[in-house]
C-alpha cells in the first residue's frame, strides 16, 4: 500500500507541474465544447438561397414573401438564371427555388403542381436541411392560400421527441463529454508509460520493490481521477452554463462514466506498454482511440449511414455505447436496458484491456 | 566470497553478438571497474547483472540470487544506479527522495545523504534544474538509500566536471560499508585506476581482470596498458587533415572573436563579460564545471543564443548583425547528438552536404571522399540509432566537416566516448588545426586539455583564467591539468 501511495502521489506531482495533462482534462474540453456550440452549426441556420419566380399571379407572390419573412432561411430573387447559378458556384447561394410560369394555373386546376429545388449536394447537411424547409414553407404557404382545397396535399405533422427544439447541440455537447473523455483515457495517458521507457525513469523503478500490479495501478488510478474530474467539470458546463435539460440520474451518469474511462484508459495504457516511444504512442492512440472516438461513434455521423462493415466495427468501440448512454441519458432519463446494456460492455471490455495491459507490461528491458 | 559469479553467459540482439560466452567473478566488498570500447558489452553486461535483461546462454549468479528468477528478492539487495540517473526531472530532489525511500520501503531519513551531497540547500529545486554533477549526486543518493550489498553505477561519470567527479568518488567511498560491493563502469581510466579490480571488456568478452596497480603504477600507464589490451593505438597520418583544405584565406588576424558576451536571464548571469582572440590554426579550450556557461557561450558564438550584449566574430563577421554570413564559415558539432537517427549514415552526409550547398556530381563525389575518410564504408546503409556513441559522434564530426570550414566549434566532441575513439578524435583535431583550422572545444577530460594551445576556465558564468595549459599549471604549481583544473577552481571561490 505504501508503494502504491508513493507512485500515485509521484503521477499527481508529474501532472499538477506538467501543464498539458491539465489542459488536456479542463482546457481542451472547454475549447471543443465552444467549437460545438459556436464552430460546429448542424442545424445551418441563416443559409441564403436563390428564388426565380416565373409565375407572375399575386397568389405567387405572396409564397415568395413567405420565404423572405422566414426566420430559419434568407432569400434572393432575381430573373436571371445564369446569375444565380453563378452565385451557386461560388457558394453565395445554398440552393436555388424555382417556380414554373404555370405553377398557380395547375393548382387551380386542382393539379398537382411542382416546385423545382435545385441543393448544392456538397454539403449534404446544408442541403437536407434547405430541402426540408423549402418544403415546409410552401406547405404552409399553401394551407392559407385559396389552393388549400387542393385534396392531393398531405400536411404531416411534426413533433420531435426528447429535443423539441430540435436543438443540435443538445445532443452533441454532452456527446463531447464523451470526446474529451476519451482524449484524456487515452492520449494522455498513451504517454506516460512510454515517457518512463523514454527518460530511463522505469529502468530504475523496476529496480526497487514495486511489483508489477503495483506499476499499473499507480498509473491507473491518478488518471481516472483526473478523468472523473474532468467528467465533473463538463458536466457542469454543460448543465450549469449552457442550460442543458438533464432528464436523467446523476448517480448513473457518474456510474458509466467511470466505467467508460476504466475502458478508455485500458487502450492508452495498452498503446504505451507496447509502444516505448512517446511519439508513436501518441500517433496511435490518435489512430486506434480518439478518431474512431469522433468518427465512428455515432456523434458526429449516423451508424446507420455507415457500411455494413464499419457498423460491425462500431459494436466494438466504447465510446459508441457510451455515447448511446449519455445521449438517453441527458435527452430522455435513465433507460435501464440502455445502462445495463452499456455497463456489462464496458466492463467486459474494460477487464479484458486490463488483463493485456498487465500481460504487455514488461518488468525488464524487452530482448531485441 | 563472490558477489557475482558470471559463467559462459552469452546475449545476442537480433544477430549480433553483445556478450561472448563470457565468465567472471566479482568479489565482494570490493570496488570493481568496468572498462571497454563503445559496444563492448558494458552496458549489456550491467543490465543482465541486475536482471533488467534475459541471457540467451549461460548462468549468473547475484548474491547467490538469480537475477531473472528472483528478481523481486534482487532488488531489496541491489542498488542500480542507469545511465540517464533514472531522476524525474519535473519532481524535486526532496519528493524524488520520498518517492525511491517509499519504493524501497525504508524509512524518510535523509539527512545525511543530503549533507554529504550538498544538497541540503537544492532540496526544493526540481530535479530537472539541476546541474549534471548535482544530479549525478542526486542519482546517487537515491541508489544509496536502502543501504545496498551490491551497488551498480553504469558510467555516472559522463560528461561531469572534475570536481565533481572526486566528490562523487569520495561519497562512495564513504557512505558504503566494508561489506558492499561496488561495480562502476566508466570511461576514465584515471577512476579505475583508483578501483580494487578492473575488468576490460572487448567484444563482449574479458580481456583484462585484475588489479589496476598490477597492470601500471600510474594511471596515465594504465591508460597506455588498457589501449594496449583493446588492440592498441597507432597514431596515423590523420586521413581527415590530409584531405581538408581550409577553404577560407581571408586576412583576418584572428578567426574567432569574442567581445564582453554576456546573457543575462532576469538578474541572473549565464555568461558575464567574457572576451577572447583566437588566432588562425589555434586550439581553443574552454574548459569549467558542469553549468559554468560554457554551452551558453558556445551556442552565443555560432548565433543559436541572442546575446544580452557584447557580440562574437567570425572571420571578421559580426554573428549578430549577420549569423548567416558568420554561420557559413563554421563546422559545429552539438553536445547532443543531433543528427537524424531514422535515416542511415548516408542519407545523414548526404542531407548536411546539401544543406551546405553541394549538389549532383559535386555532392556525389564529397560523400565517397568522407565515407573513405571516416571509414564508414561498412556502416553506410545502416540506421543511425543503431551505431554504438564513438560512431555516433564520428559521423557528428563527419557531418560538421563536409564543407571544409575554416573553423570548428566542438562542444564536449569526446563524451562518452572510449579512449582510443578519443585519441582518434584528438589526432585529428590536431592535424586539422595544423592545416590551419581553428578550433573552440569543450571537454570535461583534463588531459585532452593538454592538446589545447590556449585554455579559458570558466567558473560561474565568468572566465577565472586564460592562457597555455603550462601557464595555468604554473599559476597554482600544479602537476597536471585536473589538478590545476581543481585548486583553480577553489582559488576563486575564495
Amino acid at each position: 500500500m505504501k508503494i502504491l501511495r508513493a507512485l500515485i502521489k509521484k503521477e499527481f506531482f508529474q501532472i499538477i507541474r506538467d501543464s498539458s495533462s491539465i489542459i488536456v482534462a479542463f482546457l481542451l474540453p472547454l475549447v471543443c465544447i465552444l467549437i460545438y456550440m459556436y464552430g460546429i452549426n448542424m442545424d445551418s441556420v441563416h443559409v441564403t438561397i436563390g428564388i426565380k419566380n416565373d409565375d407572375n399571379s399575386p397568389e405567387i407572390a405572396q409564397l415568395v414573401n413567405s420565404f423572405s419573412s422566414s426566420e430559419y432561411i434568407n432569400s434572393v430573387c432575381s430573373n436571371d438564371i445564369k446569375d444565380l447559378e453563378n452565385k451557386i458556384l461560388r457558394s453565395k447561394l445554398k440552393g436555388l427555388l424555382i417556380i414554373p410560369n404555370d405553377f398557380s394555373k395547375k393548382l387551380e386546376r386542382g393539379q398537382s403542381a411542382d416546385l423545382f429545388i435545385v441543393t448544392d449536394g456538397s454539403e449534404v447537411n446544408a442541403a437536407n436541411y434547405i430541402q426540408n424547409y423549402t418544403i415546409q414553407i410552401a406547405n404552409q404557404w399553401l394551407s392559407n392560400s385559396k389552393y388549400r382545397a387542393t385534396p392531393y396535399i398531405v400536411t404531416p405533422l411534426h413533433r420531435c421527441w426528447y429535443n423539441q427544439e430540435m436543438n443540435g447541440y443538445f445532443f452533441i455537447l454532452p456527446g463531447s463529454i464523451a470526446v474529451t473523455m476519451t482524449m484524456i483515457g487515452i492520449l494522455l495517458t498513451a504517454l506516460v508509460i512510454a515517457r518512463e521507457w523514454e527518460r530511463g525513469t522505469m529502468e530504475s523503478l523496476l529496480n526497487t520493490n514495486v511489483t508489477r500490479m503495483q506499476l499499473i495501478l499507480g498509473k491507473y488510478i491518478p488518471y481516472f481521477i483526473l478523468g472523473m474530474l474532468s467528467v465533473i467539470f463538463n458536466l457542469i458546463i454543460c448543465i450549469g452554463i449552457f442550460n442543458i435539460p438533464f432528464r436523467g440520474n446523476y448517480i448513473v451518469l457518474l456510474f458509466v462514466s467511470a466505467l467508460f474511462l476504466f475502458a478508455s484508459l485500458g487502450i492508452g495504457f495498452l498503446v504505451s506498454s507496447v509502444l516505448k516511444s512517446q511519439f508513436l504512442a501518441s500517433q496511435i492512440a490518435i489512430g486506434v482511440g480518439f478518431l474512431p472516438a469522433l468518427l465512428l461513434s455515432g456523434l458526429v455521423f449516423p451508424i446507420a449511414s455507415m457500411p455494413k462493415f464499419f457498423q460491425h466495427f462500431t459494436k466494438l468501440l466504447p465510446p459508441r455505447y457510451y455515447i448511446t448512454f449519455i445521449e438517453s441519458e441527458f435527452m430522455a432519463g435513465t433507460v435501464w436496458t440502455i445502462v445495463f446494456k452499456t455497463s456489462v460492455f464496458l466492463i467486459t471490455i474494460g477487464s479484458i484491456l486490463f488483463v493485456a495491459v498487465y500481460k504487455n507490461t514488461d518488468m525488464r528491458l524487452s530482448n531485441d | 566470497m563472490d558477489a557475482i559469479v558470471v559463467s559462459h553467459l552469452t546475449k545476442m540482439f537480433s544477430n549480433l553478438i553483445a556478450i561472448d560466452d563470457l565468465s567472471l567473478k566479482i568479489e565482494k566488498g570490493k570496488i570493481t571497474g568496468l572498462i571497454g570500447a563503445d559496444g563492448a558489452g558494458k552496458t549489456t553486461l550491467i543490465r543482465l547483472i541486475v536482471g533488467m535483461l534475459a541471457p540467451k546462454n549461460g548462468k549468473i549468479s547475484v548474491l547467490n540470487l538469480n537475477p531473472i528468477e528472483q528478481k523481486a528478492e534482487l532488488n531489496q539487495k541491489i542498488g542500480y544506479m542507469p545511465q540517464k540517473f533514472g531522476l524525474y526531472e519535473d519532481l524535486t530532489v526532496l519528493q524524488n527522495l520520498e518517492l525511491y525511500a517509499d519504493l524501497k520501503n525504508v524509512p524518510h531519513d535523509f539527512d545525511k545523504l543530503l549533507k554529504f551531497t550538498q544538497l541540503e540547500r537544492f532540496q526544493g529545486r526540481l530535479a530537472g534544474a539541476l546541474s549534471g554533477g548535482m544530479k549525478q549526486k542526486l542519482g546517487l543518493a537515491v541508489v544509496l538509500l536502502s543501504s545496498p550489498e551490491l551497488l551498480v553505477l553504469d558510467e555516472p561519470s559522463v560528461g561531469v566536471d572534475p570536481i565533481s567527479r572526486r566528490d562523487l568518488m569520495q561519497m562512495v567511498r564513504d557512505l558504503i560499508s566494508p561489506q558492499t560491493t561496488v561495480l562502476w563502469s566508466t570511461a576514465y581510466l584515471d577512476e579505475a585506476h583508483s578501483f580494487d579490480t578492473a575488468i576490460v571488456l572487448d567484444k563482449g568478452k574479458v580481456i583484462f581482470q585484475g588489479k589496476p596497480t598490477e597492470l601500471a603504477k600510474t594511471s596515465q600507464e594504465f591508460e597506455n596498458k588498457v589501449i594496449d589490451l583493446m588492440g592498441g593505438y597507432q597514431k596515423k597520418v590523420s586521413k581527415v587533415a590530409e584531405n581538408y583544405t581550409c577553404s577560407n584565406t581571408n586576412n583576418v588576424q584572428y578567426t574567432v572573436i569574442a567581445e564582453n558576451l554576456e546573457k543575462r536571464y532576469g538578474d541572473f548571469y549565464a555568461v558575464r563579460n567574457n572576451s577572447f582572440y583566437i588566432k588562425k590554426g589555434e586550439i581553443f579550450g574552454l574548459l569549467g564545471p558542469n553549468g559554468a556557461g560554457k554551452s551558453t557561450s558556445f551556442k552565443m558564438m555560432c548565433g543559436l543564443a541572442r546575446p544580452t550584449s557584447g557580440t562574437a566574430k567570425i572571420m571578421g563577421i559580426d554573428i549578430v548583425e549577420n549569423p548567416e554570413k558568420a554561420r557559413s564559415y563554421l563546422g559545429y558539432m552539438a553536445q547532443k547528438f543531433s543528427l537524424y537517427e531514422t535515416i542511415t549514415v548516408e542519407q545523414n552526409l548526404e542531407f548536411f552536404a546539401s544543406v551546405y550547398g553541394l549538389h549532383d556530381n559535386k555532392l556525389k563525389k564529397r560523400l565517397e571522399e568522407i565515407i573513405d575518410i571516416f571509414n564508414f564504408k561498412e556502416i553506410r546503409n545502416q540506421d543511425t540509432s543503431e551505431l554504438p556513441l564513438g560512431f555516433k559522434q564520428k559521423l557528428s564530426m563527419a557531418c560538421a566537416l563536409i564543407h571544409n570550414p575554416p573553423i570548428l566549434f566542438l562542444d564536449e566532441p569526446t563524451s562518452g566516448v572510449d579512449v582510443v575513439t578519443r585519441r582518434e578524435f584528438w589526432n585529428h583535431i590536431t592535424s586539422l588545426a595544423k592545416k590551419g583550422a581553428t578550433v573552440l572545444v569543450t571537454t570535461h577530460f583534463m588531459d585532452e586539455a593538454e592538446y589545447c594551445d590556449r585554455i579559458s576556465l570558466f567558473y560561474r558564468g565568468e572566465a577565472v583564467a586564460i592562457g597555455t595549459p603550462d601557464e595555468l599549471k604554473q599559476r597554482v604549481g600544479a602537476k597536471n591539468m585536473e589538478e590545476a583544473f581543481v585548486n583553480l577552481i577553489e582559488e576563486s571561490d575564495k
